[in-house]
């Protein structure tokens, strides 16, 4: 039975992705009023939640990863697995929701819902990979579907330019971990993970570096690791708002869990992995902070501070690998779910406010921070999720930023290490660093008075900000209670040090 | 067992990684870009069949290397179906000409 859940959650977003196209396309070769891409594809992803919910009871309800093999290939649930499946789920059915009213406008909707669909099942089967290469055809096919989305509107020259930019820099990654993949395949004859665990210890030090540095970079390059990341601000900027949010909040987390996956894999050889990713963590956080103090556009500024958090998350990951701690794991994985809560948030805050000022009126011109002006006066509840957003982004307390990063530092602290205690600082300073960004945003919205183009902007619609309603609600319920996410995020962690005990 | 071809094809690998790898560096043209990274994966898939080969397991390496042709093609036509729209709109293919989001 458990075993049946998973294959639907895998199997189930790659077979409705096609049809979902054809259907939309018939509907429009029709010439229906509404596009049929759009139901079918909130119908298929609420199905979905179905085997979700199956499987995840049946992981947790025994915490033994369920494996699933099919041919030579082993797919396997465990607690990363379901973290990153439940987050990718719960974010990637709201922005479906979202994308009605604000795709509605644009031509080639159901190629955007069948690639949406598709992305997600490749980030929910990335997950669940058990076989290193089978890991690395999931990423290509998250990789493919998210260049063919960034430039969607394909009618503007800066979407094509970010998105060959976007692919040049991930296909040479792809590479690389190929690269990594032949030395550790040479070297063992494996491709599952758990046999390379197994065998990584009699196999000769020197390869299996070399593969797992190929690792970092290659999968660095979609985790926006600091050197590898200038695809990032300008993908997420020229991507329609859904799909910022969908790379920001879950795209560059996934690339993270496949980073865990296959350092883990390699612990035995070395335990230096986590002190690296503790160094890409400090390097992440102070530029991507720097970066986005001197942003005019809110969507860039939002695209800077995810290299800060995944500097963050690098910062929790980190830790756990060095020291096996298991506290600071379960502090990084809250801190992936509560960031894709508040990044996607924002974006679709964002998207929401380019929608009502720019988009209904055809034009595509990007949001920048001074069109923010006021805008509560006329849109207050979009206001008021956007300053959720930033504020948790940022690290207020009663938010569930503060709790995630909280935990992290905690986690830090715990390890009693001078340096890494005064890593852990050097995080908090970044975190009062990114507030000089935030704050000015909310400052804007409230206490200026209206721009020109806000006043002239369209009414609100429900549709667009009921997604927004629900997540600001989870990101200000989150803060006052995190141990709600502590089912999810324990057993993650718990699977993280299982990968890396030996 | 003849160890000359291990040998030849492990050069190849070599070759065709630098090669890729240099093209990438020094093309200005969208295309070119395209063929690069073409070549570099070509390099990793024969080094996918070697690694099949040095670990005793060929078969394995070869599926690998078909897997990859499948998806590496899918990248190739995505890229030059971008290079057509860039050419559309930019009416160039040179990349230093793709400045709108450079500040």
């Amino acid at each position: 039975m458990p075993a049946s859940a998973l294959t639907w959650l895998i199997a189930l977003p790659l077979a409705v992705s096609p049809l979902v196209y054809l259907l939309g396309r018939l509907s429009v070769l029709k010439g229906a009023l509404v596009n049929s891409a759009r139901w079918l594809a909130l119908l298929f992803l609420l199905a979905c939640g179905v085997p979700l919910f199956q499987a995840g009871q049946a992981y947790l309800a025994t915490l033994q990863p369920i494996d699933w093999t099919v041919g030579m290939v082993t797919m396997r649930l465990d607690g990363i697995s379901l973290l990153l499946a439940a987050t990718v789920w719960v974010v990637g059915t709201l922005v479906v929701f979202y994308s009605w009213r604000y795709m509605e406008h644009e031509t080639g909707e159901e190629k955007y819902y069948a690639l949406l669909i598709i992305m997600m099942g490749s980030m929910i089967g990335l997950g669940c990979a058990r076989d290193i290469f089978n890991m690395w055809v999931w990423y290509e096919a998250m990789a493919i579907s998210s260049f063919m989305l960034v430039c969607f509107y394909r009618q503007q020259p800066s979407a094509l330019e970010a998105g060959f930019k976007y692919l040049v820099q991930s296909a040479v990654g792809s590479v690389l971990i190929l690269l990594g993949i032949i030395l550790v395949f040479a070297e063992t004859g494996a491709t599952d993970l758990v046999l390379i665990a197994e065998m990584a210890k009699f196999a000769s030090p020197v390869p299996m570096l070399a593969a797992g540095a190929l690792f970092i970079i290659g999968f660095g390059v979609k985790a926006a690791l600091v050197p590898l990341h200038t695809w990032l601000p300008d993908a997420h900027s020229q991507a329609p708002s859904g799909i910022s949010a969908m790379l920001s909040g879950v795209v560059i987390e996934t690339a993270l869990v496949a980073i865990l996956r296959t350092t883990g894999m390699l612990s035995s050889i070395s335990m230096t992995w986590g002190v690296l990713l503790l160094g890409f963590g400090a390097v992440n956080m102070l530029l991507g902070n720097l970066m986005a103090l001197r942003q005019t556009q809110v969507k860039r500024l939002l695209a800077f501070s995810s290299l800060a958090h995944v500097g963050y998350m690098l910062i929790g990951f980190g830790v756990a690998l060095a020291f096996q701690q298991a506290s600071s794991a379960a502090g990084g994985f809250f801190h992936l779910i509560t960031h894709a809560l508040m990044k996607s948030l924002a974006f679709l805050c964002a998207g929401a406010l380019m929608y009502y000022l720019y988009q209904a009126r055809g034009s595509h011109r990007p949001l920048m921070v001074d069109d923010l002006a006021g805008v509560s006066k006329r849109y207050p509840l979009v206001a008021l999720a956007f300053s959720i957003a930033v504020l948790g982004l940022g690290g207020l307390p009663p938010l569930a930023g503060f709790m995630s990063k909280w935990q992290i530092f905690v986690g830090g602290a715990q390890t009693q290490n001078p340096w890494v205690i005064l890593l852990v600082v050097f995080a908090g300073l970044n975190s009062v660093l990114s507030l000089g960004y935030y704050a000015p945003l909310v400052n804007r919205m409230y206490r200026l008075k209206p721009a020109q183009v806000v006043e002239s902007g369209v009414k609100p619609s429900w549709q667009l900000e009921l997604p927004l309603v629900i997540m600001a609600a989870a990101v200000v319920v989150l803060g006052f209670m995190p141990h709600l996410m502590s089912w999810l995020t324990g057993p993650a962690a718990a699977s993280l040090l299982a990968s890396i005990a030996r | 067992m003849n160890t000359g071809i291990p040998a030849i094809v492990f050069i190849a690998v070599l070759g065709l990684l630098g090669a890729g790898l240099y093209a990438l560096l020094i093309s200005r043209h969208l295309i070119k870009v395209v063929v690069a990274l073409q070549i570099l994966v070509k390099g990793a898939m024969l080094g996918l069949v070697l690694a099949g080969r040095a670990s005793g397991q060929i078969e394995t390496g070869q599926a690998l290397a078909l897997t990859v042709i499948v998806a590496d093609t899918i990248v190739a036509v995505v890229g030059l179906a971008l290079a057509v729209q860039i050419r559309r709109h930019f009416n160039t293919l040179d990349i230093t000409k793709l400045t709108t989001l450079r500040r």
